[in-house]
């Protein structure tokens, strides 16, 4: 009976044991906790998710190189070339044994590169200055077994850039691609450039762009002001050229000095004598007045070439300020001195004939010193 | 002396030399002005070097103080426990490492032998007496202190800390070295001034066994020195030169490259022992204020010719046509009358000026005298 009664008590007892969920096994002391967690299935990755490994903001590094101009239109402040724009950051979540690859990193290239980029997180940056879609676009991906991703991206298009005519002939302009985060904010995601990129940065050594000299590469970094007081990180690098004066000076500053003439004959074709002026009032107004016509028709020939220098402070505008300034006062001069004869009427004739000596030489030398003076602030 | 020239050329070569003087003195004022703007740019260059540096110096410091002063870490070091110290802080200085420019980790022994490098595992043992003052300073002195050094695997920034076993007796140092590429990438990135750093070329092979070779190339060499990083290699082959580096305090100065001024500034960097062991050049464009300079100067110079000329006008209008000429119009008369000849009277003496009128009734009087006779 006894012995009935301790095997149904066995029985009852294996089966309360076999209900009962299975309980996990606590860690021996001092083990790594982290130990048995690795024991567990991992959810998987979103490794289109921001890289997070390495703290925040995640660091891209940008390089620009120029591969090609081939059209350059200040006019229009735009340029046409092809540049490479290398990314560099690193993803952690992407790191892999370096003995399985032996060639030392994982390329895609064209498709497969598209492909993979929406498989893993890459920067989302845009070139924000280029002018419509690219005319061409390739790109390739590597990701390096430290997790090292890197990203090349080939683009031809037209690019818009600010025009800075203020110092034209001698103006240098700034042929910039305008690189800016689009979705992560400063704090996520953050342009730099290191030697190594600066290195990158380059214009192609047979670079040649027509009437300018190619110089160096300028990058600034600038910050884009986003949604709820966000800044986007953003990146500006330019390949600066400079203008190719000498061929400048011929078609423009040329007529504009021969121009400042006009004034100068009206005043100098004159002549006194015993205070009297000897020459007609009517033809020396008519040189002014088709002087005045001359300049306006130079004004309309350099615009419609330099639409550049059409508007704002710059020398071409200085200059024809200056001729219009000497028209004028070759025009009162005409009028009021030989026509009228003011200072006569005021002052007596010894006072007009010394009137007229004297415009005939103080005013061409201020109007070419004040003409010389604006080209020499625009070539310092 | 002829009145008619020499006074004119008098009055407008003194109006010329004044208005030239205060020219050249507006122009001096100016360009002290933009000397003075360029001086407090470079200081403030300096400033920022100065400020990254401590700041690196700081880290370095305050992370080297945290560790050496965890519990688990004296217990370690006291049992001189190298592979519990690993085990236990690898992880760790990889993190630091990825994340925020730490390059070096080492534990000495006393007097100042390595012990373990984080960075550096399978090296330690040998004595950092000759090359790292700072260790042996911290180690005799038992003062925390920071600075920079080269050391195996190349120049950084430290923090050395004393350690302390568990009864706090004295045991040893720990350091944490901040990799000075990173600082000078944050300053550029931040301020927009090119960096680079130079460093001794003997120091580096002897104590820097661990550097990149690639160091060590002919770019990089200026003077005894080598260029050890820059952010703009290009821009500093021009302005740095081994003459510039041979300098031992902070040093500034102003130079042109590729047509465009830069301001330099030169900050020595010494060791533990004060002897100087490289050099942080910063360089910024400042060639928008040698352009205003410029600017200045030109506008300047047609403001002193338009001076010169309009008041050089009023002189010849003033002189000659009130004076000199009606003078010498009634001299003329005066002349005739006196021979003989049949004289005019003076036309439009109404517009002769007071004392010119006295002499012309003169000779007006004269004349009619002379009629009156005549007839």
């Amino acid at each position: 009976m006894k012995v009935s009664i301790l095997l149904l008590l066995f029985l009852a007892a294996q089966m309360v044991t076999a209900q009962q969920p299975p309980t996990s096994v606590a860690s021996p002391a001092g083990s790594n906790p982290g130990a048995a967690k690795l024991t567990t299935q991992l959810p998987a990755q979103d490794l289109t998710k921001l890289p997070m490994g390495k703290g925040l903001p995640v660091t891209v590094r940008v390089g620009i190189d120029f591969q090609r101009v081939t059209a350059f239109d200040d006019n229009e402040g735009t340029f046409t070339g092809t540049v490479d724009m290398r990314l560099r950051w690193e993803d952690p979540r992407l790191r892999y044994p370096a003995e399985t690859i032996p060639r030392g990193f994982q390329e895609y290239r064209g498709p497969e590169a598209e492909q993979k980029m929406k498989e893993v997180w890459t920067p989302p940056v845009d070139f924000t200055n280029l002018k419509g879609p690219p005319s061409y676009q390739a790109t390739s991906l590597r990701i390096f077994p430290g997790g090292r991703v890197e990203v090349m991206q080939r683009t031809t298009g037209q690019f818009a850039i600010p025009i800075d005519a203020s110092a034209f002939p001698f103006d240098k302009q700034t042929l910039g691609v305008d690189v800016t985060v689009r979705r992560e904010t400063t704090g996520e995601v953050s342009l730099v450039v290191l030697q190594e990129d600066i290195d990158f940065s380059r214009p192609a050594q047979d670079l040649v762009i027509d009437g300018w000299t190619p110089g160096l590469v300028s990058i600034k970094r600038y910050t884009e002001p986003g949604w709820y007081g966000e800044f986007h990180s953003g990146l500006d690098v330019g390949l600066t050229v400079a203008r190719n004066a000498g061929r400048v000076i011929g078609i423009v500053f040329i007529p504009l000095l021969a121009a400042l003439f006009i004034p100068m004959l009206a005043i100098w074709m004159n002549s006194t004598e015993e205070g009297e002026f000897q020459i007609d009032t009517f033809e020396l107004a008519n040189i002014v007045v088709g002087g005045l016509f001359a300049v306006i028709a130079l004004n309309f020939t350099i615009n419609s070439i330099y639409r550049s220098v059409s508007t704002g402070d710059n020398t071409v505008t200085r200059l024809f300020a200056l001729n219009y300034v000497a028209l004028g006062l070759g025009l009162a001069v005409v009028v009021l001195l030989y026509r009228y004869n003011v200072p006569t009427r005021l002052f007596g004739r010894y006072v007009q004939e010394q009137v007229y000596g004297y415009l005939s030489w103080a005013v061409p030398l201020l109007a070419f010193g004040t003409a010389l003076t604006f080209i020499f602030v625009a070539a310092s | 002396m002829k009145f008619r020239r020499s006074a004119p050329l008098i009055l407008i070569g003194a109006i010329a030399l004044v208005v030239v003087a205060a020219s050249i003195i507006s122009g001096l004022l100016f360009t002290n002005m933009i000397s003075s703007v360029e001086e407090k740019q470079l200081s403030l260059m300096h400033s920022v070097v100065a400020f990254g540096l401590k700041g690196a110096e700081d880290r370095a410091m305050a992370r080297a103080a945290m560790i050496a002063d965890l519990p688990r870490t004296r217990s370690l070091f006291a049992a001189q426990d190298r592979g519990g110290l690993l085990a236990e802080y690898s992880k760790m200085f990889t993190e630091q490492k990825d994340k925020y420019g730490v390059d070096q980790a080492q534990f000495h022994s006393l007097p100042a032998t390595s012990f373990l490098r984080l960075h550096d595992p399978e090296n330690f043992g040998d004595d950092l007496a000759k090359f790292r003052p700072m260790v042996v300073a911290v180690n005799r002195d038992q003062i925390a202190r920071k600075g920079f050094a080269v050391a195996r695997s190349g120049p950084a920034i430290f923090g050395v800390v004393p350690m302390y076993d568990p009864k706090d007796k004295h045991i040893g140092s720990f350091e944490v070295g901040i990799a000075f590429d990173d600082v000078l990438d944050d300053l550029k990135n931040t301020y927009n001034i090119e960096m680079a750093l130079y460093i001794d070329e003997a120091s580096l092979h002897e104590f820097a066994k661990g550097i990149d070779p690639a160091v060590f190339s002919d770019q990089n060499r200026v003077g005894k020195f080598i260029r050890s990083h820059s952010t703009s290699a290009a821009v500093f082959n021009l302005l740095v030169s081994d003459k510039d580096l041979g300098a031992t305090e902070n040093t500034q100065y102003t130079r042109e490259a590729l047509g465009v001024t830069y301001g330099i500034v030169l900050t020595p960097l010494r060791d533990g022992a004060g002897q100087v062991i490289g050099m942080v050049a910063a360089t910024s464009d400042f060639s928008a204020s040698r352009s205003s300079e410029r600017r200045s100067f030109v506008w300047q110079a047609l403001i002193a010719l338009f001076a010169i000329v309009l008041l050089a006008g009023v002189i010849l209008i003033v002189i000659r046509g009130t004076l000199l000429r009606p003078l010498e119009f009634i001299t003329s008369r005066f002349a005739t009358l006196s021979t003989g000849d049949e004289s005019d009277e003076i036309p439009e003496s109404d517009t002769l000026c007071d004392e010119l009128k006295g002499l012309a009734e003169q000779y007006e009087k004269l004349r009619a005298a002379k009629n009156k006779e005549a007839e």
